[in-house]
Protein backbone atom coordinates (compact mmCIF):
# COMPACT_ATOMS: atom_id res chain seq x y z
CA UNK A 1 0.00 0.00 0.00
CA UNK A 2 1.28 3.33 -0.85
CA UNK A 3 1.01 5.73 1.67
CA UNK A 4 -0.29 9.44 0.93
CA UNK A 5 0.80 11.91 2.55
CA UNK A 6 -2.41 12.70 4.95
CA UNK A 7 -2.70 16.46 5.19
CA UNK A 8 -6.32 16.76 6.35
CA UNK A 9 -5.49 14.56 8.98
CA UNK A 10 -3.07 16.70 10.27
CA UNK A 11 -4.91 19.50 9.93
CA UNK A 12 -7.59 18.19 12.33
CA UNK A 13 -4.76 16.96 14.43
CA UNK A 14 -3.03 19.89 14.58
CA UNK A 15 -6.59 22.05 15.36
CA UNK A 16 -7.71 19.79 18.20
CA UNK A 17 -4.26 20.48 19.71
CA UNK A 18 -4.52 23.55 19.92
CA UNK A 19 -8.40 23.90 20.80
CA UNK A 20 -8.12 21.15 23.35
CA UNK A 21 -5.31 20.04 24.43
CA UNK A 22 -3.57 22.96 25.10
CA UNK A 23 -5.83 24.69 27.51
CA UNK A 24 -5.78 21.40 29.40
CA UNK A 25 -2.16 21.44 29.68
CA UNK A 26 -2.02 25.21 30.65
CA UNK A 27 -3.88 23.93 33.69
CA UNK A 28 -1.15 21.39 35.06
CA UNK A 29 1.32 24.34 33.93
CA UNK A 30 -0.12 26.85 36.56
CA UNK A 31 -0.35 24.10 38.99
CA UNK A 32 3.50 23.84 39.28
CA UNK A 33 4.23 27.14 38.73
CA UNK A 34 5.46 29.45 41.61
CA UNK A 35 5.66 32.91 38.84
CA UNK A 36 4.81 33.01 35.73
CA UNK A 37 4.79 36.26 33.95
CA UNK A 38 3.28 37.19 30.52
CA UNK A 39 4.79 36.45 27.94
CA UNK A 40 7.15 34.04 29.20
CA UNK A 41 5.97 30.80 27.31
CA UNK A 42 6.85 28.71 30.41
CA UNK A 43 6.76 29.73 34.14
CA UNK A 44 9.77 31.94 35.48
CA UNK A 45 10.16 30.13 38.67
CA UNK A 46 8.67 26.06 38.96
CA UNK A 47 7.38 24.83 42.32
CA UNK A 48 5.27 23.09 44.67
CA UNK A 49 4.67 26.29 46.83
CA UNK A 50 0.90 26.41 46.10
CA UNK A 51 0.08 22.62 46.64
CA UNK A 52 0.37 23.17 50.60
CA UNK A 53 -1.13 26.80 50.26
CA UNK A 54 -4.49 24.88 49.12
CA UNK A 55 -4.06 22.08 51.45
CA UNK A 56 -3.90 24.50 54.57
CA UNK A 57 -7.12 26.48 53.62
CA UNK A 58 -9.62 25.57 56.07
CA UNK A 59 -12.73 26.59 52.82
CA UNK A 60 -11.23 23.76 50.49
CA UNK A 61 -11.41 21.35 53.05
CA UNK A 62 -15.15 22.56 54.61
CA UNK A 63 -16.30 22.12 50.88
CA UNK A 64 -14.81 19.07 49.46
CA UNK A 65 -16.55 17.30 52.94
CA UNK A 66 -19.55 18.70 51.97
CA UNK A 67 -19.13 17.56 48.45
CA UNK A 68 -18.11 14.37 49.39
CA UNK A 69 -21.25 14.26 51.95
CA UNK A 70 -23.67 15.19 49.58
CA UNK A 71 -22.45 13.37 46.87
CA UNK A 72 -22.04 9.56 48.56
CA UNK A 73 -25.71 10.32 49.50
CA UNK A 74 -27.09 11.35 46.06
CA UNK A 75 -25.34 7.89 44.30
CA UNK A 76 -26.55 5.76 47.57
CA UNK A 77 -30.21 6.87 47.15
CA UNK A 78 -29.92 7.04 43.66
CA UNK A 79 -28.55 3.37 43.28
CA UNK A 80 -31.22 2.36 46.10
CA UNK A 81 -34.37 3.82 44.01
CA UNK A 82 -33.50 2.81 40.51
CA UNK A 83 -31.53 -0.55 40.40
CA UNK A 84 -34.82 -2.02 41.35
CA UNK A 85 -36.41 0.18 38.71
CA UNK A 86 -33.25 -0.81 35.91
CA UNK A 87 -34.23 -4.93 36.78
CA UNK A 88 -37.76 -4.29 36.13
CA UNK A 89 -37.28 -2.56 33.08
CA UNK A 90 -34.88 -5.32 31.68
CA UNK A 91 -36.70 -8.56 33.43
CA UNK A 92 -40.44 -8.01 33.77
CA UNK A 93 -43.37 -7.26 31.64
CA UNK A 94 -46.11 -4.96 33.36
CA UNK A 95 -49.24 -3.04 32.18
CA UNK A 96 -47.56 0.34 30.78
CA UNK A 97 -43.93 -0.53 30.63
CA UNK A 98 -43.62 0.61 27.23
CA UNK A 99 -44.96 4.01 27.82
CA UNK A 100 -43.25 4.37 31.43
CA UNK A 101 -39.70 4.08 28.93
CA UNK A 102 -41.29 6.55 26.74
CA UNK A 103 -41.53 9.34 29.70
CA UNK A 104 -38.11 8.46 31.32
CA UNK A 105 -37.17 8.90 27.85
CA UNK A 106 -38.97 12.08 27.27
CA UNK A 107 -37.14 13.92 30.52
CA UNK A 108 -34.19 14.75 28.34
CA UNK A 109 -35.62 16.58 26.51
CA UNK A 110 -37.05 19.42 28.90
CA UNK A 111 -34.59 22.24 29.05
CA UNK A 112 -32.44 21.31 32.82
CA UNK A 113 -32.16 24.28 33.81
CA UNK A 114 -35.34 26.06 33.49
CA UNK A 115 -37.07 22.44 34.99
CA UNK A 116 -34.37 23.24 37.83
CA UNK A 117 -35.50 26.88 38.25
CA UNK A 118 -39.56 25.71 38.28
CA UNK A 119 -38.06 23.16 41.59
CA UNK A 120 -36.02 26.08 43.20
CA UNK A 121 -39.35 28.41 43.06
CA UNK A 122 -41.03 25.15 44.43
CA UNK A 123 -38.34 24.74 47.29
CA UNK A 124 -39.46 28.50 48.52
CA UNK A 125 -42.41 27.13 49.71
CA UNK A 126 -41.21 24.58 51.74
CA UNK A 127 -37.87 25.96 52.84
CA UNK A 128 -35.46 24.12 51.12
CA UNK A 129 -33.30 26.54 49.33
CA UNK A 130 -29.74 26.64 50.38
CA UNK A 131 -30.16 23.38 52.52
CA UNK A 132 -28.82 19.89 51.97
CA UNK A 133 -32.26 17.98 51.53
CA UNK A 134 -32.36 20.71 48.63
CA UNK A 135 -29.46 20.50 47.14
CA UNK A 136 -29.67 16.39 47.12
CA UNK A 137 -32.46 16.69 45.28
CA UNK A 138 -32.11 18.57 42.53
CA UNK A 139 -28.91 16.32 42.25
CA UNK A 140 -30.76 12.68 42.98
CA UNK A 141 -32.96 14.26 39.55
CA UNK A 142 -30.07 14.55 37.38
CA UNK A 143 -28.48 11.19 38.10
CA UNK A 144 -31.76 9.20 37.48
CA UNK A 145 -31.33 8.30 33.54
CA UNK A 146 -28.11 7.28 33.89
CA UNK A 147 -28.43 5.06 36.31
CA UNK A 148 -31.84 3.16 35.11
CA UNK A 149 -30.36 3.05 31.85
CA UNK A 150 -26.71 1.60 32.43
CA UNK A 151 -27.75 -0.94 34.94
CA UNK A 152 -31.24 -1.55 32.56
CA UNK A 153 -28.58 -2.51 30.10
CA UNK A 154 -26.86 -4.81 32.20
CA UNK A 155 -29.23 -7.02 33.38
CA UNK A 156 -30.23 -7.71 29.62
CA UNK A 157 -27.03 -8.84 29.01
CA UNK A 158 -27.11 -11.39 31.79
CA UNK A 159 -27.29 -14.89 30.09
CA UNK A 160 -30.93 -16.24 30.75
CA UNK A 161 -29.58 -19.77 29.55
CA UNK A 162 -27.45 -19.54 32.57
CA UNK A 163 -30.73 -18.46 34.94
CA UNK A 164 -32.89 -21.16 33.50
CA UNK A 165 -30.31 -23.84 33.90
CA UNK A 166 -30.24 -23.03 37.82
CA UNK A 167 -33.92 -22.66 38.01
CA UNK A 168 -34.18 -26.05 36.45
CA UNK A 169 -31.81 -27.25 39.01
CA UNK A 170 -34.34 -25.90 41.71
CA UNK A 171 -32.78 -22.47 42.51
CA UNK A 172 -35.79 -20.36 43.94
CA UNK A 173 -35.86 -16.81 42.13
CA UNK A 174 -34.08 -15.41 44.67
CA UNK A 175 -30.91 -17.48 44.68
CA UNK A 176 -30.91 -17.25 41.02
CA UNK A 177 -31.00 -13.36 41.12
CA UNK A 178 -28.12 -13.69 43.74
CA UNK A 179 -26.07 -15.90 42.44
CA UNK A 180 -26.20 -15.72 38.62
CA UNK A 181 -27.81 -12.27 37.88
CA UNK A 182 -26.34 -10.23 40.20
CA UNK A 183 -22.64 -11.19 39.57
CA UNK A 184 -22.93 -11.07 35.82
CA UNK A 185 -24.57 -7.23 35.83
CA UNK A 186 -22.73 -5.98 38.43
CA UNK A 187 -19.38 -4.57 37.03
CA UNK A 188 -21.67 -2.68 34.66
CA UNK A 189 -23.84 -1.56 37.34
CA UNK A 190 -20.45 -0.57 39.69
CA UNK A 191 -19.30 1.34 36.47
CA UNK A 192 -22.80 3.07 36.50
CA UNK A 193 -22.15 4.09 40.05
CA UNK A 194 -19.09 5.31 39.17
CA UNK A 195 -19.68 7.39 36.40
CA UNK A 196 -22.93 8.76 38.76
CA UNK A 197 -20.34 9.72 41.66
CA UNK A 198 -17.77 11.42 39.36
CA UNK A 199 -20.62 13.57 37.72
CA UNK A 200 -22.70 14.39 40.61
CA UNK A 201 -19.37 15.54 42.55
CA UNK A 202 -19.17 18.00 39.87
CA UNK A 203 -22.50 18.87 38.98
CA UNK A 204 -22.46 22.60 39.77
CA UNK A 205 -25.92 24.60 38.31
CA UNK A 206 -28.42 23.00 40.36
CA UNK A 207 -25.83 22.83 43.63
CA UNK A 208 -25.38 27.04 43.09
CA UNK A 209 -29.18 27.78 42.29
CA UNK A 210 -30.45 25.95 45.47
CA UNK A 211 -27.73 25.38 47.50
CA UNK A 212 -26.60 29.42 47.57
CA UNK A 213 -25.55 31.47 49.27
CA UNK A 214 -25.00 28.70 52.44
CA UNK A 215 -24.13 25.19 51.10
CA UNK A 216 -20.49 25.89 48.80
CA UNK A 217 -19.86 22.22 47.14
CA UNK A 218 -16.34 22.08 45.83
CA UNK A 219 -17.24 22.89 42.00
CA UNK A 220 -18.88 26.11 43.92
CA UNK A 221 -15.52 26.83 45.64
CA UNK A 222 -13.49 26.93 42.16
CA UNK A 223 -15.56 28.98 40.61
CA UNK A 224 -15.45 31.72 43.52
CA UNK A 225 -11.64 31.14 43.36
CA UNK A 226 -11.59 31.47 39.47
CA UNK A 227 -13.58 34.90 39.42
CA UNK A 228 -12.07 36.29 42.48
CA UNK A 229 -8.63 35.93 40.54
CA UNK A 230 -6.96 36.02 43.64
CA UNK A 231 -3.92 33.59 43.50
CA UNK A 232 -4.38 32.10 39.26
CA UNK A 233 -2.70 28.88 40.89
CA UNK A 234 -5.49 27.68 43.71
CA UNK A 235 -7.94 27.25 40.60
CA UNK A 236 -4.97 24.79 39.08
CA UNK A 237 -3.89 22.85 41.89
CA UNK A 238 -7.73 22.04 42.78
CA UNK A 239 -8.21 21.12 39.24
CA UNK A 240 -5.37 18.80 38.97
CA UNK A 241 -5.96 17.62 42.37
CA UNK A 242 -9.95 16.74 41.80
CA UNK A 243 -9.84 16.03 38.25
CA UNK A 244 -7.20 13.27 38.00
CA UNK A 245 -8.82 10.79 39.98
CA UNK A 246 -11.94 11.46 38.99
CA UNK A 247 -10.32 10.82 35.37
CA UNK A 248 -8.81 7.84 36.46
CA UNK A 249 -12.31 6.66 37.09
CA UNK A 250 -14.01 7.72 34.29
CA UNK A 251 -11.32 5.73 32.24
CA UNK A 252 -12.07 2.72 34.18
CA UNK A 253 -15.97 2.86 33.84
CA UNK A 254 -15.41 3.34 30.24
CA UNK A 255 -13.28 0.36 29.72
CA UNK A 256 -15.51 -1.96 32.08
CA UNK A 257 -18.94 -0.78 29.83
CA UNK A 258 -17.30 -0.32 26.13
CA UNK A 259 -17.19 2.73 24.91
CA UNK A 260 -19.96 2.68 23.04
CA UNK A 261 -22.46 2.18 25.84
CA UNK A 262 -19.99 4.93 28.21
CA UNK A 263 -20.95 7.21 25.43
CA UNK A 264 -24.98 6.74 25.59
CA UNK A 265 -24.51 7.19 29.55
CA UNK A 266 -23.47 10.57 28.53
CA UNK A 267 -26.29 11.20 26.69
CA UNK A 268 -24.99 9.83 23.18
CA UNK B 1 -34.36 -18.80 22.23
CA UNK B 2 -36.02 -15.50 23.17
CA UNK B 3 -34.28 -12.04 21.46
CA UNK B 4 -33.45 -9.45 23.57
CA UNK B 5 -36.74 -7.47 21.70
CA UNK B 6 -39.24 -9.76 22.67
CA UNK B 7 -41.18 -9.57 25.74
CA UNK B 8 -39.89 -11.57 28.45
CA UNK B 9 -40.85 -14.91 28.58
CA UNK B 10 -43.15 -16.65 30.97
CA UNK B 11 -43.98 -13.60 33.58
CA UNK B 12 -46.83 -12.08 31.90
CA UNK B 13 -47.63 -9.47 33.54
CA UNK B 14 -46.28 -9.12 37.08
CA UNK B 15 -47.53 -5.70 39.15
CA UNK B 16 -44.43 -5.83 41.14
CA UNK B 17 -42.59 -4.71 38.02
CA UNK B 18 -44.78 -1.41 38.60
CA UNK B 19 -43.98 -1.10 42.45
CA UNK B 20 -40.15 -1.75 41.15
CA UNK B 21 -40.54 1.61 39.01
CA UNK B 22 -42.61 3.40 41.28
CA UNK B 23 -39.96 5.11 43.38
CA UNK B 24 -38.38 6.90 39.75
CA UNK B 25 -41.68 7.52 38.70
CA UNK B 26 -43.18 9.50 41.67
CA UNK B 27 -39.79 11.58 42.03
CA UNK B 28 -40.28 12.54 38.36
CA UNK B 29 -43.90 13.92 39.05
CA UNK B 30 -43.11 15.23 42.01
CA UNK B 31 -39.82 16.84 41.60
CA UNK B 32 -40.14 17.68 37.50
CA UNK B 33 -43.72 17.55 36.23
CA UNK B 34 -45.27 19.31 39.15
CA UNK B 35 -42.89 21.93 39.64
CA UNK B 36 -42.85 22.54 36.08
CA UNK B 37 -46.72 22.72 35.53
CA UNK B 38 -47.19 24.73 38.55
CA UNK B 39 -44.50 27.55 37.54
CA UNK B 40 -46.14 27.89 33.79
CA UNK B 41 -49.52 28.24 35.55
CA UNK B 42 -48.69 30.53 38.17
CA UNK B 43 -46.76 32.85 34.97
CA UNK B 44 -49.87 33.34 33.55
CA UNK B 45 -51.55 34.64 36.94
CA UNK B 46 -51.53 38.52 38.26
CA UNK B 47 -47.72 39.74 39.47
CA UNK B 48 -49.47 40.02 43.04
CA UNK B 49 -50.54 36.85 43.38
CA UNK B 50 -53.99 37.11 42.96
CA UNK B 51 -56.29 34.96 41.54
CA UNK B 52 -57.28 34.78 37.70
CA UNK B 53 -55.60 34.50 34.00
CA UNK B 54 -53.29 37.34 32.78
CA UNK B 55 -50.13 38.33 30.96
CA UNK B 56 -49.04 41.20 33.17
CA UNK B 57 -45.83 38.66 34.02
CA UNK B 58 -44.88 38.39 29.90
CA UNK B 59 -45.58 41.91 29.22
CA UNK B 60 -42.95 42.86 31.41
CA UNK B 61 -40.61 40.75 29.93
CA UNK B 62 -41.57 42.00 26.64
CA UNK B 63 -41.53 45.26 27.71
CA UNK B 64 -38.03 45.11 29.25
CA UNK B 65 -35.15 45.84 26.50
CA UNK B 66 -33.00 44.38 29.18
CA UNK B 67 -34.31 40.86 29.25
CA UNK B 68 -35.14 41.05 25.17
CA UNK B 69 -31.47 41.51 24.59
CA UNK B 70 -30.56 38.63 26.70
CA UNK B 71 -32.73 36.56 25.05
CA UNK B 72 -31.88 37.72 21.63
CA UNK B 73 -28.12 36.88 22.47
CA UNK B 74 -29.06 33.35 24.52
CA UNK B 75 -30.75 32.54 19.97
CA UNK B 76 -27.77 33.85 18.65
CA UNK B 77 -25.61 32.14 21.02
CA UNK B 78 -27.46 28.84 20.20
CA UNK B 79 -27.52 29.08 16.83
CA UNK B 80 -23.97 30.35 16.19
CA UNK B 81 -22.65 27.36 18.31
CA UNK B 82 -24.61 24.55 16.87
CA UNK B 83 -23.81 25.55 13.56
CA UNK B 84 -20.25 26.15 14.44
CA UNK B 85 -20.88 22.58 15.98
CA UNK B 86 -21.43 20.71 13.04
CA UNK B 87 -19.13 22.64 10.65
CA UNK B 88 -16.20 21.21 12.59
CA UNK B 89 -17.50 17.75 13.56
CA UNK B 90 -18.43 16.54 10.11
CA UNK B 91 -15.15 16.92 8.73
CA UNK B 92 -13.86 14.93 11.62
CA UNK B 93 -16.45 12.71 11.59
CA UNK B 94 -16.05 12.21 7.73
CA UNK B 95 -11.99 12.27 8.01
CA UNK B 96 -12.69 9.22 10.79
CA UNK B 97 -15.49 7.40 8.74
CA UNK B 98 -12.91 6.90 5.86
CA UNK B 99 -9.16 6.53 7.24
CA UNK B 100 -7.96 4.32 10.19
CA UNK B 101 -4.71 3.97 11.56
CA UNK B 102 -2.82 5.73 13.95
CA UNK B 103 -3.69 9.49 13.07
CA UNK B 104 -7.26 8.95 13.37
CA UNK B 105 -6.80 7.54 17.02
CA UNK B 106 -5.33 10.12 17.94
CA UNK B 107 -7.26 12.52 16.56
CA UNK B 108 -10.45 10.51 17.74
CA UNK B 109 -9.17 10.81 21.20
CA UNK B 110 -8.19 14.13 21.41
CA UNK B 111 -12.15 14.97 19.82
CA UNK B 112 -13.64 12.60 22.74
CA UNK B 113 -11.53 13.91 24.62
CA UNK B 114 -13.76 16.78 26.35
CA UNK B 115 -16.26 14.09 27.70
CA UNK B 116 -13.73 13.46 30.79
CA UNK B 117 -13.18 17.73 31.69
CA UNK B 118 -15.82 18.59 33.77
CA UNK B 119 -17.57 22.06 33.19
CA UNK B 120 -15.61 24.12 35.86
CA UNK B 121 -12.46 23.05 34.78
CA UNK B 122 -13.27 23.94 31.08
CA UNK B 123 -13.75 27.19 32.03
CA UNK B 124 -10.61 27.57 34.63
CA UNK B 125 -8.46 25.96 31.11
CA UNK B 126 -10.07 27.97 29.03
CA UNK B 127 -9.52 31.41 31.06
CA UNK B 128 -5.76 30.88 31.59
CA UNK B 129 -5.69 29.69 27.48
CA UNK B 130 -7.22 32.33 25.42
CA UNK B 131 -8.00 34.59 28.43
CA UNK B 132 -5.95 38.30 28.35
CA UNK B 133 -2.38 37.46 28.57
CA UNK B 134 -3.24 33.97 28.82
CA UNK B 135 -1.10 30.76 26.55
CA UNK B 136 -2.17 31.68 23.49
CA UNK B 137 -1.29 35.01 23.72
CA UNK B 138 2.21 34.73 24.70
CA UNK B 139 2.64 31.67 22.11
CA UNK B 140 1.31 34.22 19.19
CA UNK B 141 3.48 36.74 20.40
CA UNK B 142 6.69 34.39 20.49
CA UNK B 143 5.68 33.79 16.38
CA UNK B 144 5.39 37.77 15.92
CA UNK B 145 2.04 38.11 15.80
CA UNK B 146 0.63 41.14 18.39
CA UNK B 147 -2.79 42.54 19.01
CA UNK B 148 -4.53 39.51 20.01
CA UNK B 149 -7.72 40.11 21.10
CA UNK B 150 -8.85 38.10 23.68
CA UNK B 151 -12.84 36.36 23.49
CA UNK B 152 -13.39 36.15 26.86
CA UNK B 153 -15.90 38.14 28.38
CA UNK B 154 -17.11 38.80 24.91
CA UNK B 155 -20.34 36.91 23.35
CA UNK B 156 -17.81 34.31 21.67
CA UNK B 157 -16.74 33.32 24.97
CA UNK B 158 -19.57 31.13 26.38
CA UNK B 159 -19.58 30.08 22.52
CA UNK B 160 -15.83 28.41 22.39
CA UNK B 161 -16.49 27.06 26.00
CA UNK B 162 -19.64 25.27 24.55
CA UNK B 163 -18.73 24.59 21.57
CA UNK B 164 -15.52 22.29 23.58
CA UNK B 165 -18.05 21.30 26.18
CA UNK B 166 -20.29 19.56 22.96
CA UNK B 167 -18.39 18.22 20.93
CA UNK B 168 -18.18 14.45 22.08
CA UNK B 169 -21.51 14.32 22.35
CA UNK B 170 -22.16 15.94 18.82
CA UNK B 171 -19.12 13.81 17.09
CA UNK B 172 -20.28 10.46 18.80
CA UNK B 173 -23.82 11.17 17.26
CA UNK B 174 -22.38 11.99 13.52
CA UNK B 175 -19.95 8.99 13.32
CA UNK B 176 -22.77 6.67 14.46
CA UNK B 177 -24.84 7.84 11.67
CA UNK B 178 -21.99 7.94 9.38
CA UNK B 179 -21.10 4.49 10.29
CA UNK B 180 -24.64 3.47 8.71
CA UNK B 181 -22.99 4.48 4.94
CA UNK B 182 -22.03 1.66 2.71
CA UNK B 183 -19.02 2.18 0.98
CA UNK B 184 -20.41 0.61 -2.16
CA UNK B 185 -22.33 3.66 -2.60
CA UNK B 186 -19.98 5.81 -2.43
CA UNK B 187 -17.60 3.82 -4.51
CA UNK B 188 -20.28 3.77 -7.03
CA UNK B 189 -20.68 7.49 -7.24
CA UNK B 190 -16.98 7.52 -8.04
CA UNK B 191 -16.83 5.48 -10.55
CA UNK B 192 -19.47 7.90 -12.70
CA UNK B 193 -17.29 10.33 -11.80
CA UNK B 194 -18.97 12.66 -8.83
CA UNK B 195 -17.10 15.11 -7.03
CA UNK B 196 -16.54 15.01 -3.30
CA UNK B 197 -18.82 17.90 -2.77
CA UNK B 198 -21.57 16.05 -5.06
CA UNK B 199 -21.14 12.97 -2.75
CA UNK B 200 -21.32 14.55 -0.16
CA UNK B 201 -24.13 16.68 -0.96
CA UNK B 202 -26.34 13.85 -2.14
CA UNK B 203 -25.21 10.49 -0.63
CA UNK B 204 -23.80 11.30 2.93
CA UNK B 205 -26.10 14.24 3.61
CA UNK B 206 -29.40 12.80 3.26
CA UNK B 207 -28.31 9.53 4.94
CA UNK B 208 -27.33 11.37 8.08
CA UNK B 209 -30.30 13.79 7.99
CA UNK B 210 -31.52 11.95 11.49
CA UNK B 211 -28.38 12.09 13.23
CA UNK B 212 -28.19 15.59 12.28
CA UNK B 213 -31.77 16.32 13.57
CA UNK B 214 -31.02 14.40 16.75
CA UNK B 215 -27.29 16.09 17.96
CA UNK B 216 -28.60 19.22 16.76
CA UNK B 217 -32.39 19.36 18.58
CA UNK B 218 -30.68 17.85 21.98
CA UNK B 219 -27.75 20.37 21.45
CA UNK B 220 -30.30 23.16 21.42
CA UNK B 221 -31.75 22.13 24.15
CA UNK B 222 -28.30 21.99 26.69
CA UNK B 223 -26.88 25.32 24.80
CA UNK B 224 -30.05 27.54 25.44
CA UNK B 225 -30.47 26.61 28.84
CA UNK B 226 -26.24 26.68 29.15
CA UNK B 227 -25.32 28.69 33.05
CA UNK B 228 -22.04 27.77 33.65
CA UNK B 229 -19.95 28.83 30.36
CA UNK B 230 -21.61 32.04 29.92
CA UNK B 231 -21.41 33.27 33.29
CA UNK B 232 -17.65 32.05 33.03
CA UNK B 233 -16.84 33.18 29.85
CA UNK B 234 -19.67 35.65 28.55
CA UNK B 235 -20.02 39.73 29.34
CA UNK B 236 -22.14 40.26 32.29
CA UNK B 237 -24.42 42.47 29.71
CA UNK B 238 -26.47 41.47 27.88
CA UNK B 239 -26.40 37.77 29.68
CA UNK B 240 -27.60 34.10 28.65
CA UNK B 241 -31.10 33.11 29.51
CA UNK B 242 -29.47 30.36 32.52
CA UNK B 243 -27.26 33.33 34.38
CA UNK B 244 -29.73 35.60 33.90
CA UNK B 245 -32.85 33.13 35.24
CA UNK B 246 -30.22 32.40 38.06
CA UNK B 247 -29.65 35.76 39.37
CA UNK B 248 -33.01 36.81 38.90
CA UNK B 249 -34.29 34.05 41.07
CA UNK B 250 -30.96 34.28 43.99
CA UNK B 251 -30.21 37.83 43.71
CA UNK B 252 -33.45 39.70 42.66
CA UNK B 253 -35.32 37.29 44.45
CA UNK B 254 -37.86 37.27 42.28
CA UNK B 255 -39.05 33.57 41.67
CA UNK B 256 -42.50 34.88 39.51
CA UNK B 257 -40.37 36.59 37.21
CA UNK B 258 -37.73 33.77 37.13
CA UNK B 259 -40.15 31.57 36.31
CA UNK B 260 -41.79 33.43 33.54
CA UNK B 261 -38.45 33.19 32.05
CA UNK B 262 -38.20 29.83 32.75
CA UNK B 263 -41.73 28.89 30.72
CA UNK B 264 -40.37 31.53 27.87
CA UNK B 265 -37.31 29.01 28.05
CA UNK B 266 -39.93 25.76 28.17
CA UNK B 267 -41.79 27.36 25.29
CA UNK B 268 -38.55 27.88 22.82
CA UNK B 269 -36.78 24.58 24.16
CA UNK B 270 -40.08 22.81 23.28
CA UNK B 271 -39.49 22.66 19.50
CA UNK B 272 -36.08 21.04 19.52
CA UNK B 273 -37.59 18.76 22.37
CA UNK B 274 -40.67 17.30 19.65
CA UNK B 275 -37.94 17.16 17.32
CA UNK B 276 -36.23 15.39 19.31
CA UNK B 277 -38.76 13.12 20.44
CA UNK B 278 -39.96 12.69 16.56
CA UNK B 279 -36.85 11.45 15.14
CA UNK B 280 -36.05 8.90 18.52
CA UNK B 281 -39.68 7.83 17.70
CA UNK B 282 -38.62 7.31 14.02
CA UNK B 283 -35.49 5.58 14.37
CA UNK B 284 -37.08 3.06 16.98
CA UNK B 285 -39.39 2.26 14.07
CA UNK B 286 -36.61 1.70 11.68
CA UNK B 287 -34.95 -0.07 13.69
CA UNK B 288 -38.13 -2.60 14.23
CA UNK B 289 -38.63 -3.07 10.61
CA UNK B 290 -35.26 -3.77 10.10
CA UNK B 291 -35.76 -6.52 12.80
CA UNK B 292 -38.77 -7.95 11.23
Amino acid sequence: MIRRFDLAGLVIAAALVFFILLPVLTVFIWAFAEQWFYPSLLPTKWGLRFWSKVLERPDVWSAFWTSMKITTLVTGLSALICLPAAYAFARMEFPGRQAFMMSFLMATAFPRFAITISLAVLFLVFNLVGTVTGVVIVQLLTTLLLMIWLPTAAFRGVSRNMEEAARDVGAGPLRVFWSITLPQALPSIAAAVLMTFVWTFYETEGAWLVGAPRITTMPILMMQMINNQMVVQYGAVLSVLLWVPSLAALLLARRVLGSDTFAKGLGA
Amino acid sequence: MASDLAPPPKTSKNPLGLLMIAAPVVLMGLFLLYPALRVVLRTFGAADGSPGFSLENYARFFNDSYSLNNLGITLWTTVVTLILLIVVNLPIALYLRFRKGRLATFIQALALFPMFVPGVIICYALIRYIGPNGLLQSLLEHVGITGYQTPIMTPWGPVIGLLWDAMPFTLLVLTAGLAGISNAAIEAAQDVGASRLRILWSIVLPQIRGSLVVCTSLNFLSLFGSVLQPYMLGPTSPELMGPFMLRTFSSVRDPLQAGTQATITFLICSVAGLLYILSMGNRRKAEKETVA
